[in-house]
């Protein structure tokens, strides 16, 4: 590989499909490592919240946040069939080669947070970004104080990792609340948008020295913030991490600049207070 | 400054010196108004014009191109090889305005500066050389749309080009602005100029800087009510009101940096990966997979176009105003909201409101 070709930031490098498991209705997660092991081991530094560039060649690239943690052995994503590239990746099967390049964007900064209680907030397929932060929060359970997760979907069957949530709602010193909006039977759990779990008897929100990450639907988004606010929450520590079409996830393209920032170079994590002050709908 | 004259006649040669070493582009005229850049040919080199208007298409195109193939992509049965193309072969455009040579100096600050490099553009503009033309003529080099001097562009560059030309009677005042410029100054066609032609180059450039209309002497103030976010909203949907989407502003800029990026499949089963210039004028570029479009309305896209360009957030961010006051939106536009005519907007409504 010549000096040139290593100075390309556009240049994707070989992913090889491992395996893909079914998570909810047109979503699932594809496992997968880099062909090149060096390649392997400069991805794996990246930190949660970050994003990669996804290339199914002869469709096209797209960006796709990074559920896993970096303390977690595999690699993968969590992808919605929504457009031609994700339903192209969806069509793939093991042993199937792709191109990923990154990892690019700010990420949560985990590292300032040690201390703090987190409050984790998502709704529907916002939980894939945040499962990077939760896992590595538990993985470094010693440098947080509380852990309090607050999950809600459509419908039970619209949960996202079904084995994540069981196991964070029977760890000790994590408190996982789930809720849907719709329950169908069999679903013992709470009923209502992700904000009634606030007020449920016996969940006392942490808001002293916490940081909250929201992430979902604009409209949970909207109502959260509004509750968080109400309870207290400083907008600097509520953060959240945005998503915008994107064709180079290096600050090049143009296409997801808001306000005053790129979403890719100066995101995609925001605290709520730059949120507010960039203009655009979320 | 060693300044160096060449006579008119011979400014020509100038080309023919190119051409030793570079695949050459200069002006041309053709019907009417309309000019062009063009590869030089030994065929066409005659019809090269120097005074002539600006060009509409600018010659940013040769260091960032409107298509660009990036990569080929070849899947073999069970390889997949990606082949990288760069273009290096060396470039020199001749006759290149002021206001487009400030344009490249805007494009190198974006594509090589931050986090990431884009190597497509370094690679390119590594080789390239510019013989900058000092525009002299009011009515022929300088239309009613240019406003380079507004925009401390012109009508002479100030750094940035390799080579600086400039018509003062019977000869061209010729200067150096690097170090491949001053080698190419010592060919014998090239003669030392006098204190006399460096007095003349003055008194010509102070008299043609008057000759620039006045309406567009607003930047700084309009700089200043687009950065603290003082425009009415009422004010962007006029503007928005009369934008036919048509991303005409945005292909003729100098300083426009936007791409796509597409995979085009081609006949022998290889892919290219291509890079196409792309408009925050059109209603899809910010519109993500699913169909939600973050930015819908046309007023928020063009508050968008040049909240990028005039905001001083983005003008410390690059080092300068990704507009450089060549007028060309404010020709190409059917509804008359280019860059002066949105300057003249945005100062009147709000001295209006500052009024009231």
């Amino acid at each position: 590989m010549n000096e040139k070709t290593e100075k390309n930031i556009y240049l994707p490098k070989i992913a090889i499909l491992d395996r893909v498991v079914d998570e909810i209705k047109d979503v699932r997660t594809f496992y997968w490592h880099f062909e090149d092991p060096a390649e392997q081991e400069k991805f794996k530094r990246f930190l949660p919240g970050q994003f990669a560039q996804i290339s199914i060649f002869g469709v096209g690239e797209f960006p796709a946040s990074l559920p896993p943690s970096p303390t977690e052995k595999e690699t993968f994503f969590t992808i919605r069939a929504v457009g031609t590239c994700t339903e192209a990746l969806h069509r793939m099967k093991p042993g199937e080669k792709f191109g990923v390049r990154g990892p690019y964007g700010n990420g949560f900064p985990m590292d300032k947070y040690e201390g703090k209680n987190l409050v984790f907030v998502a709704g529907g397929i916002g939980l894939i970004p945040l499962r990077s932060c939760i896992i590595y929060a538990i993985e470094n359970r010693d440098k947080y104080g509380k852990i309090q997760i607050f999950y809600g979907a459509r419908t039970p069957a619209e949960l996202m990792y079904r084995e994540n949530l069981s196991q964070w709602e029977k760890q000790a010193g994590i408190e996982c609340y789930l809720t849907v909006d719709r329950a169908t039977d069999g679903w013992q759990g709470n009923v209502g948008v992700v904000g009634s779990l606030f007020k449920k008897p016996g969940v006392k929100v942490s808001v002293e020295n916490t940081i909250a990450f929201v992430c979902g639907p604009p409209i949970m988004f909207r109502f959260v913030i509004k509750d968080l606010l109400e309870m207290g929450f400083s907008e600097d520590n509520i953060v959240s991490t945005l998503e915008r079409y994107m064709k180079c996830g290096v600050g090049k393209c143009g296409h997801c600049c808001i306000g005053s920032a790129y979403v890719c170079v100066d995101g995609p994590v925001f605290t709520y207070r730059q949120i507010k002050k960039l203009g655009e709908d979320i | 400054m060693k300044a160096r004259i060449i006579e008119s006649e011979n400014v020509m040669k100038i080309v023919d010196l190119l051409m030793e070493k570079y695949e050459v582009i200069a002006p041309f005229s053709g019907l009417g108004r309309d000019s062009f850049f063009e590869r030089v040919t030994d065929e066409n080199k005659h019809l090269i014009k120097l005074h002539i208007p600006n060009p509409y298409y600018p010659p940013k195109r040769f260091v960032f191109p409107h298509i660009e193939r990036m990569m080929r992509i070849r899947a073999g049965k069970d390889k997949i090889d990606i082949e990288p193309e760069y273009n290096v072969k060396p470039l020199a455009i001749f006759g290149i305005r002021s206001c487009d040579v400030a344009g490249i100096g805007h494009l190198d600050r974006f594509f090589l500066g931050g986090k990431y490099r884009d190597c497509y553009y370094e690679i390119r503009r590594k080789s390239l050389f510019l013989v900058n033309m000092v525009c002299s003529m009011p009515g022929v080099d300088i239309t009613d749309e240019c406003f380079c001097l507004c925009a401390d562009t012109g009508p002479a560059a100030r750094e940035l080009f390799d080579l600086q030309l400039m018509d003062i009677g019977d000869v061209y005042l010729v200067v150096a602005g690097s170090m491949a410029g001053e080698e190419f100054l010592r060919d014998p066609i090239f003669k030392k100029a006098t204190q006399e032609h460096v007095d003349r180059r003055r008194a010509i450039l102070s008299e043609v800087r008057k000759q620039f209309k006045d309406t567009t002497s607003w930047f700084s103030a309009t700089v200043r009510y687009v950065s603290q976010g003082a425009v009415l909203e009422k004010t962007w949907e006029e503007i928005g009101n009369r934008c036919l989407e048509c991303g005409g502003c945005t292909y003729v800029c100098p300083a426009c940096t936007c791409f796509t990026v597409s995979d085009r499949k081609s006949a022998n089963g290889e892919v290219e990966r291509v890079r196409i210039w792309d408009s925050c004028a059109l209603g899809g570029f910010t519109r993500m997979a699913g169909g939600f479009n973050p930015r819908k309305a046309v007023h928020d896209r063009r508050n968008r176009r040049f909240y990028r360009k005039l905001a001083h957030y983005f003008i410390q961010r690059e080092l300068s105003m990704a507009c450089v006051g060549c007028g060309r939106c404010a020709a190409v536009c059917h509804g008359d909201v280019g860059m002066p005519a949105v300057v003249e907007m945005i100062r009147r409504a709000t001295v209006q409101v500052e009024a009231k």
